[in-house]
C-alpha cells in the first residue's frame, strides 16, 4: 500500500499550465493583476542583477531535488529531508569549530572534513529509516518524517544551550574558524555551486551508466521483477536512503559554510528546502535531470515570489501553493493508463 | 423463438486489442450452455459485458427478448444475472455469510441482521447441498469451498442465469463432479447456466449445447450432442492440432538439481512439506497438481526468493543459503510463473528487461558500469533470434501482448544457457501457435543436455512433455510416475490426493 | 491535588482530540483502502477556516461549520483524485500537505494582512461544558468536565464509527472493498463513489479537528500550527490496523506521553527537546508494535 504506482507523470507542461492559470484566479480574486504578478516572478529570477540572488536559492532546492529523487527512482518516498538537513548543517559547524580547537588544520581541510562528516552523519540518519522497513516492516514513509523531529529537536537545544554563541542574542552556534568557509570563485560561481555540480553528475552519470543505478530504476517500475533478477532489494534501500541523506547533508553544509558561517536555529527548515525538493522530484517522476531541472524551476519561482511581494505585495507564499497545485495536477496523471497490473489472473 | 439470453453483434476493444467483434450469443432458458475458447477468445470479456462489469462498444443484449442496457453488476443482478468469476471475488478477512450477503444485507432499523444473514445463507446452503460452514472466515476454506460460496453468492441473489467462468480449472476431478451435479440441480431447477471452459471432455460432459469463440468472433454454434470433439477442436484453433509433442527418448546423464527435505512455512501443514526432487541433465521432470499445492512456493525457495529449510545442490554445489543472484550463477535459469508481475516490468525497455539477471555478467558490466553497446547489441540480437515483435530495443514491453511478452522472458532466460532450467506455466495464456513453439524450445533445452524442471496446472502440457512426473499436494510430492505410463486418470486421482486407487 | 497537574490533565484531554478525530479520519479511510497521509495538511485547513468562519460570524458554531465544510471540500482533490482520476494516494497527500500550508499562510495574509499568528477579540472561541454533577470531583472533573463539545463529541464518534464499521451494512461494505475493491464491484457496490464519500466524511472529522485546534484551544491562528499532529494521528491508525477502539487507545497512550512531557518541562527541560518527545514515543510505539506485530496480528479486523 506505501508503494507508489509506477511513476508516469503525464503531461507536465499541462500541469504547469493549470498550476498557472488556478494561481491567476486566485490573484484575480484577491484584486491583483495576474500578468504583472508573473511578469514580477520571472524578472525577479531571471533579470541579471538577480541571477546571485536565484543560484543562491538554487543550491540548497536543486540539492534537495536531487536528495528527494534517488529514492523515489526506486519507488521509495523519503519525507525526513528536513532531519537529515539539519544534521548536516548542524555537523558541518561544530566539527570545524571544535576541531580547530583541537588541532591547527588549514581552512580547506577543516571544510572539506565537516562536509564529509556532515554527510555521513545525515546519510546514516537516513539509513536509520531505510533500516526500520527492512528490520521491522515500520514504513519508510513515516519513520523517515518522524526521525526529523527529533534531530530537529536536538540541534536546536544544542545550539539553545551547550553550544550557544553568547555573545549575540539568537540561538546559534559560534561561527566556524576562519579559512572554513566556502570561498566564492569567481562571479556568482561559488564553491557551493561546484560541490552541488559534481554530485548532480555522478548522480546522473550513475542513474544511466552503472549497474546500481540500473538496478534503482527497475526496483521503481517494479520491485518484483528486481528481486526475481536477483537485486538485493534491502541493501538497496539502505544505499538509495544513504545517498539521499548526504546528499541533504551536504546541502546543509553549504547553506552553514557558503552564508551563515555557522548553525542557525531554524535557517535551514523554514525556507523549506525540503519540500520543494521534493515536489520538484515528484514533478520529475524521479528521474535525477528532470529533477534538477524541476527543481530550479521551482528556485526561480521562489525568487520571483520575494520580488512580487517586494514589488507589488502579493505574499511570496503564493509560489508555494502555485509549486503545491502543480503536484496535484501532475499526481492526477500519476497511473492514468499506464502500469496495469495483470487482472485476470487465475 | 425467445431465447433466455441473446447478444447481437456485441463488440469490445481494449484499445488495438479487439476482444469480442460481433458476437451472436443464444441461449436458451434451462440448459447448460457451454461457451468456449482458447486462452484469449476473449470468453470472460463476453461475460464480464453480460454482467454489467464492461460495456460492450456496440451491439445489443436482451435478456427475456428483452433489450437491457447494465452500467454496473448491480444492473445485472437486478436482472437475474449471477456470475462467479474465473479468479474469485471473494473477502479473506470477511466470514462466509459476510462474503455473501455483501452488497444486499438484510436490515434491521439500519443495522445489520446478523441472525437473518446467517439463517438464510445457511438455508440456502442446505437447499442445494452445498455444504459449507457459513461463520468461518474465507482465509480459512479450501478452493473447492471457495468456489461453492462464490455459488451462493450467486443464488442468494437469486440468480436466474447462471455464468461459471471456468470454473473447473482449480478444482480436482472430484471435486468437479461435485460442482457438477450442482449444476444439474440448478437446472433441474428451472435456471439457466452458461458454462466457460476451454475444456472438451467437460463440454461433451455436461453441457446441452455450445458456442465457440476463437479470435474473439464466433466460429462455430450447436447442440452438444450433434457436435463430435474434432469439430469444436478445429472451430477454436482453426486447424486441427495435436498437443502431441515431438519429441525423442531422454538421455539422463549426471544429477544437476537435488532437493532434499525442504520445508517453506512453519506450522502443522507449511506451504511445502519436505519435498525431495531431483533432476538430471538431459531430462524433463514435470509437476503436476492443482494450482495452489506449493508448486509455486517450492519453485520460489529453489529460485531462492524465498526462506525455506532442507537442501538444495545444483551440480554438487550446495545453494541453499545464497542469493538470487549467486544462484543463477551458480547455474540456474527461471521463466516464472506471471510473466507481467515477476518476470518483466511494463515500463522498462526490451534491453533492460533482457539485460535482468545479467547484468553482473562480465560482458555487459564491468566494475559496476554498464556497457551499454554491449547490453544494446545482445538485446537485438535476442529480439531477432526469438521473432519478438517489437519496434526496436529501446520500446518499453509494456506494450506487448502476452505471447511475445513471453518470448522476452524465454529469451533472456534461455540465453542464460544455464544447466537447470525451471519452466512455469510456461504457456498460460499464450495462443496456440506459441504454445508449441515454446514446447518445441523446451524439449530443444532438454536435448541439448540441460537439466528441466516444469511446473504446469495443465495436466496435458505435464503429460506431453515430461519424462518423468511427479505430483504434488498439499505441500508434498504424493508420488513420482515416468511419463510413458502415465494416464490422465490416473494423474487426476493423484492430483486429488487419492494415492490408494491411482496405484 | 496540585493545580499545575490539574490544568495539565484537562489540557491534555483537550489536545488528544484534534489528534484522535484526525485518527478516526485514517481509520475510515484506512477501511476503504485509501492510505491518507493528507491529515496533517487537512487539519490545518480546518484550523485556519474554523477561525475564518468565528472571524466572520461572531460564533463559535459558525466558525466549526465553516472549519469543516471547507475541509470537507478541501478533501474532495483526495476523494475524486484516488478514484476518477486514479491517481497515486501518497503523491496527492504530499501535494494537499504543502497546498494546506501554502494556503493557510496566503490566505492568512490576503484576508487578515497578517504574517505568522493571528489573534482577535472578534474571534469567538469555543465554550467548555461544566458538568456540575463531576465538576469539583478532582481529577475526573478536570478530565470529563471543563471540555469542548468538539472533545465530547470525539468520544462519541469513537463509537459511532465503531458501531458503523461493524454493525452496518455500508461498514461492511466499507470493510469489503478494502480488503478487495474488485470483488465488491461483482457485487454491484459502486467503489468509487463509496471511496469519495469516506474520505468527504473523514475530510468533516478532520475540519472539526482543526476547530478544536483554532478556536477550541487558543483562539488563534499559527502558520503550520498542527504542528505534526496529523502524522501521530497516522501512526495511531497505523497501530491501531484501522481499528477506531484501538487507535482511540492509541492517542490516549500519546496524550499520557504527552502529559509527561509537559510535565518535563515543567521540570526545566528545555522545550526544544521536549517538543520532541511525542514524535520519539510515537517512534517507539512503532517499533514496539512492530516487533510485537512479527509474532502476532496486533488488533483483530
Ligand atoms: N482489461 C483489459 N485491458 C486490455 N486488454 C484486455 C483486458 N481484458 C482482456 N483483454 C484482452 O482481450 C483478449 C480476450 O481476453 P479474455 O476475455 O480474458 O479471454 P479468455 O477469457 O477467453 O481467456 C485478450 O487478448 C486479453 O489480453
Ligand atoms: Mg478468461
Amino acid at each position: 500500500m506505501e508503494r507508489l504506482k509506477s511513476l508516469r507523470p503525464g503531461p507536465v507542461p499541462l500541469a504547469i499550465l493549470s498550476g498557472l492559470v488556478i494561481g491567476a484566479l486566485m490573484l484575480l480574486v484577491s484584486g491583483d493583476n495576474p500578468l504583472v504578478a508573473y511578469r514580477e516572478i520571472v524578472e525577479g529570477a531571471f533579470a541579471p542583477r538577480n541571477w546571485r540572488n536565484t543560484l543562491s536559492w538554487a543550491i540548497p532546492l536543486v540539492g534537495m531535488s536531487l536528495a528527494a529523487a534517488i529514492p523515489l527512482r526506486g519507488g521509495m518516498v523519503n519525507l525526513g529531508g528536513d532531519g537529515q538537513i539539519v544534521i548536516g548543517g548542524f555537523v558541518a559547524a561544530v566539527v570545524p569549530i571544535y576541531l580547530a580547537d583541537a588541532v591547527p588544520l588549514p581552512g580547506f581541510l577543516l571544510a572539506a572534513i565537516a562536509i564529509l562528516c556532515a554527510m555521513l552523519a545525515s546519510g546514516l540518519w537516513a539509513a536509520l529509516a531505510a533500516l526500520g522497513e527492512t528490520r521491522l516492516g515500520i514504513p519508510m514513509l513515516i519513520s523517515s518524517l518522524l526521525l526529523s523531529y527529533p534531530a530537529i529537536g536536538l540541534t536546536s537545544w544544542a545550539t539553545g544551550f551547550p553550544l550557544r554563541d553568547t555573545s549575540t542574542g539568537l540561538t546559534q552556534t559560534r561561527p566556524v574558524p576562519p579559512g572554513a568557509e566556502l570561498p566564492e570563485l569567481f562571479g556568482p560561481v561559488t564553491m557551493g555551486l561546484v560541490l552541488l555540480t559534481i554530485v548532480v553528475a555522478a548522480v546522473i552519470y550513475v542513474d544511466r551508466r552503472t549497474v546500481p543505478g540500473y538496478e534503482l530504476r527497475m526496483r521503481g517500475l517494479n520491485r518484483r521483477f528486481a528481486e526475481y533478477g536477483g537485486v538485493r532489494t534491502e541493501r538497496q534501500a539502505l544505499g538509495a536512503m544513504f545517498a539521499s541523506g548526504a546528499i541533504a547533508g551536504l546541502v546543509g553544509a553549504i547553506v552553514v559554510l557558503e552564508v551563515h558561517h555557522r548553525f542557525q536555529n531554524g535557517a535551514l527548515v523554514s525556507p523549506s528546502y525540503t519540500w520543494s525538493g521534493l515536489m520538484a522530484a515528484l514533478l520529475a517522476g524521479g528521474n535525477p535531470a528532470r529533477a534538477v531541472l524541476a527543481g530550479f524551476f521551482f528556485a526561480a519561482l521562489q525568487t520571483g515570489g520575494f520580488a512580487m511581494q517586494r514589488e507589488i505585495q502579493v505574499p511570496r507564499v503564493l509560489s508555494m501553493v502555485l509549486q503545491a497545485i502543480i503536484i496535484l495536477f501532475v499526481s492526477l496523471r500519476y497511473g492514468v493508463g499506464g502500469g496495469r497490473g495483470p487482472k485476470d489472473r487465475p | 423463438m425467445q431465447w433466455e439470453l441473446e447478444t447481437i453483434g456485441v463488440t469490445k476493444r481494449f484499445g488495438p486489442v479487439t476482444a469480442n467483434e460481433g458476437v451472436d450469443l443464444r441461449v436458451k432458458k434451462g440448459e447448460v450452455h457451454a461457451v468456449m475458447g482458447e486462452n484469449g477468445a476473449g470468453k470472460s470479456t463476453l461475460m464480464s459485458m453480460l454482467y454489467g462489469l464492461l460495456q460492450p462498444d456496440d451491439g445489443e443484449i436482451l435478456i427475456a427478448g428483452r433489450q437491457v442496457h447494465f452500467t454496473s453488476a448491480l444492473d445485472a443482478i437486478g436482472h437475474g444475472l449471477g456470475m462467479v468469476h474465473q479468479a474469485f471475488q471473494l473477502f479473506e478477512e470477511l466470514t462466509v455469510w459476510e462474503n455473501i450477503v455483501m452488497g444486499a444485507e438484510p436490515a434491521r432499523r439500519g443495522f445489520l441482521d446478523r441472525r437473518r444473514a446467517i439463517a438464510s445463507v445457511a438455508g440456502l446452503a442446505e437447499r442445494y447441498d452445498l455444504k459449507v460452514d457459513v461463520t468461518q472466515r474465507v482465509r480459512d476454506l479450501s478452493v473447492g469451498i471457495r468456489q461453492r460460496v462464490e455459488i451462493l453468492k450467486a443464488l442468494y441473489r437469486d440468480a436466474q442465469i447462471l455464468i461459471l467462468d471456468e470454473p473447473t480449472a482449480v478444482l480436482t476431478p472430484q471435486e468437479r463432479d461435485g460442482l457438477f451435479a450442482v449444476i444439474r440441480a440448478l437446472r433441474d431447477d428451472g435456471r439457466t447456466i452458461l458454462f466457460v471452459t476451454h475444456k472438451l471432455h467437460e463440454v461433451m460432459e455436461i453441457t446441452d449445447s455450445v458456442t465457440v469463440l476463437r479470435q474473439g468472433r464466433v466460429t462455430e454454434r450447436m447442440a452438444t450432442k450433434e457436435s463430435t470433439p474434432e469439430a469444436i477442436i478445429t472451430a477454436m484453433t482453426g486447424r486441427s492440432v495435436s498437443l502431441d509433442v515431438a519429441k525423442g527418448p531422454a538421455t539422463p546423464g549426471e544429477i544437476v538439481l537435488q532437493v532434499a527435505g525442504l520445508t517453506v512455512g512453519q506450522g502443522p501443514k507449511p506451504a511445502v512439506a519436505d519435498v525431495s526432487i531431483t533432476v538430471r541433465a538431459g531430462e524433463i521432470v514435470g509437476i503436476a497438481g492443482v494450482a495452489g499445492n506449493g508448486q509455486s512456493e517450492l519453485i520460489e525457495a529453489i529460485a531462492g526468493l524465498r526462506p525455506g529449510s532442507g537442501r538444495v545442490t545444483l551440480k554438487g554445489r550446495d545453494i541453499a543459503s545464497l542469493r538470487v543472484a549467486e544462484r543463477r550463477e551458480a547455474g540456474l535459469a527461471y521463466i516464472p510463473e506471471d510473466r507481467a508481475a515477476t518476470g518483466t516490468a511494463a515500463g522498462a525497455t526490451a534491453a533492460e528487461t533482457l539485460l535482468m539477471g545479467r547484468q553482473g555478467d562480465a560482458a555487459l558490466s564491468r566494475g559496476g558500469l554498464l556497457n551499454l553497446p554491449a547490453i544494446s547489441e545482445r538485446a537485438r540480437r535476442l529480439i531477432a533470434q526469438n521473432d519478438i515483435r517489437i519496434s526496436s530495443e529501446r520500446a518499453k514491453v509494456g506494450t506487448l501482448s502476452g505471447g511475445n511478452l513471453q518470448k522476452v522472458v524465454i529469451a533472456r532466460e534461455l540465453d542464460h544457457e544455464a544447466p537447470l532450467l525451471i519452466a512455469e506455466q510456461p504457456t498460460r495464456g499464450v495462443d496456440v501457435g506459441a504454445i508449441e513453439a515454446i514446447h518445441a524450445r523446451i524439449v530443444a533445452e532438454r536435448d541439448a543436455g540441460r537439466a528441466v524442471l516444469l511446473v504446469s496446472a495443465e495436466m496435458s502440457e505435464v503429460l506431453g512433455l515430461s519424462d518423468r512426473i511427479l505430483v504434488m499436494y498439499e505441500g508434498r510430492i504424493l508420488a513420482e510416475l515416468p511419463a510413458s505410463e502415465a494416464t490422465e486418470a490416473q494423474l487426476g486421482l493423484l492430483m486429488a490426493g487419492r494415492t490408494g486407487e491411482a496405484a | 491535588m496540585n493545580m499545575l497537574n490539574a490544568y495539565t490533565v484537562n489540557a491534555t484531554i483537550g489536545g488528544m482530540t484534534p489528534i484522535l478525530l484526525a485518527a478516526l479520519a485514517g481509520v475510515l479511510c484506512g477501511r476503504v483502502a485509501v492510505f491518507n497521509i493528507a491529515l496533517e495538511g487537512k487539519i490545518l485547513i480546518g484550523a485556519f477556516f474554523a477561525i475564518v468562519g468565528s472571524y466572520f460570524t461572531g460564533s463559535a458554531l459558525g466558525g466549526v461549520l465553516c472549519g469543516v465544510l471547507a475541509t470537507m471540500l478541501f478533501s474532495t482533490i483526495l476523494a475524486y483524485g484516488v478514484t476518477r482520476f486514479r491517481g497515486d494516494s501518497i503523491v496527492l497527500c504530499i501535494g494537499m500537505n504543502l497546498l494546506a500550508s501554502g494556503l493557510t499562510a496566503y490566505l492568512l495574509r490576503q484576508i487578515f494582512g497578517q504574517a505568522g499568528v493571528f489573534s482577535d477579540p472578534a474571534i469567538a472561541e469555543v465554550d467548555r461544558i461544566v458538568i456540575p454533577a463531576i465538576n469539583t470531583i478532582p481529577w475526573l472533573g478536570w478530565i470529563f468536565s471543563r471540555q469542548t463539545p468538539i472533545t465530547y463529541l470525539s468520544w462519541l464518534l469513537v463509537i459511532v464509527v465503531a458501531i458503523v464499521l461493524f454493525r452496518t451494512p455500508l461498514g461492511l461494505r466499507m470493510r469489503g472493498i478494502g480488503q478487495n475493491p474488485e470483488a465488491a464491484t461483482t457485487l454491484g457496490i459502486d467503489v468509487g463513489r463509496t471511496r469519495r464519500w469516506t474520505v468527504i466524511a473523514a475530510g468533516a472529522l478532520c475540519g472539526l479537528a482543526g476547530a478544536q485546534l483554532s478556536i477550541g484551544t487558543v483562539g488563534i491562528f499559527a502558520e503550520g500550527m498542527s504542528a505534526g499532529r496529523g502524522w501521530i494521528a497516522v501512526v495511531a491508525v497505523m497501530l491501531a490496523r484501522d481499528n477506531p477502539i484501538w487507535a482511540a487507545a492509541v492517542c490516549l497512550l500519546f496524550a499520557i506521553a504527552d502529559t509527561f512531557s509537559v510535565q518535563l518541562q515543567a521540570q526545566g527541560l528545555p522545550n526544544q527537546l521536549t517538543d520532541a518527545v511525542p514524535y520519539v514515543i510515537t517512534l517507539v510505539a512503532l517499533v514496539i508494535g512492530a516487533l510485537r506485530g512479527r509474532r502476532r496480528r496486533m488488533a483483530p479486523v
